[in-house]
């Protein structure tokens, strides 16, 4: 806009004032790029996300891995365990009873929190903030999560107990 | 002497107020919706849902480049003059 008429006042002691009443004051102009970097900021995260599920995928996981054997876990009990990959994700093991065997990743989808089975409820419950999913197929019932737990397929052979990536 | 822009500023006082909160009021509609996209990417990305990733950073950038082109707008303050 217009030319500043006091352009005497070097850009440095503009920066700089002596009264501490003007260094606390934040203008609007000093509020309008603020907010301006915070869309920047914003916008570079949001790409960050993009950039790094493109270039570090999730890798599937490979294999049957040995978890158990199935005379360990009693009907109506549950069994924790971990699969180390890309990263180490906790997982939890289920006996339903009538040789239904079930493999959930422990982790709550709303804030990660260690979910337990409760054969009393026939449910899988997250303490924290009472979210309960069926633990038959992992689907939510009730409470803030927002996604169902992913899955592992159990195959039981010779009474060891092993598990392995859901086929879709 | 006066010059154009003063003589302006001076027979339309609140001209620079009226832009400079029509600039934050859009930049401040840019960022909530920024932060609604970011929320909706973290979510979506967990479950492996790229699309949704893409359309939204590409929307965020779109959003962060018109801030930036809004603060070309932004109006210089109106200074008294310094005793000499």
């Amino acid at each position: 806009m217009s030319k500043d008429p006091n352009s005497e006042i070097p850009k440095w002691k503009q920066d700089f004032p002596i009264e501490q009443k003007e260094a606390t004051h934040v203008s609007r102009r000093e509020f309008a790029k603020f907010l301006t970097l915070l869309s920047g900021a914003l916008a570079v995260g949001n790409t960050a996300i993009v950039v790094k599920s493109l270039a570090f995928p999730e890798k599937p996981l490979e294999g049957e891995h040995a978890i158990c054997m199935e005379s360990e876990v009693r009907e109506g009990d549950s069994f924790m365990f971990e699969i180390e990959g890309s990263k180490t994700i906790p997982y939890l093991l289920i006996n339903l009873g009538n040789g239904e065997w079930r493999a959930f990743e422990q982790k709550c989808t709303h804030l990660s929190c260690a979910v337990k089975y409760r054969h009393d409820l026939g449910q899988i419950e997250c303490p924290c903030h009472k979210g309960y999913f069926n633990p038959r197929t992992g689907d939510v019932i009730q409470g803030p999560p927002p996604r169902r737990l992913p899955q592992l397929e159990v195959v039981i052979r010779e009474g060891q107990v092993f598990v392995k990536a859901q086929q879709s | 002497m006066s010059d154009f822009r003063q003589s302006q500023n001076e027979a339309h006082p609140n001209k620079t107020n009226t832009l400079m909160t029509g600039i934050i009021f859009l930049l401040i509609l840019f960022v909530t919706i920024q932060i609604w996209f970011l929320f909706g990417t973290l979510n979506n990305a967990l479950q492996e849902n790229l699309n949704f990733a893409i359309t939204t950073a590409v929307g965020s950038l779109v959003f962060a480049f018109a801030s930036f082109w809004l603060m070309k707008y932004l109006p210089e303050p109106i200074k008294r003059k310094m005793k000499k």
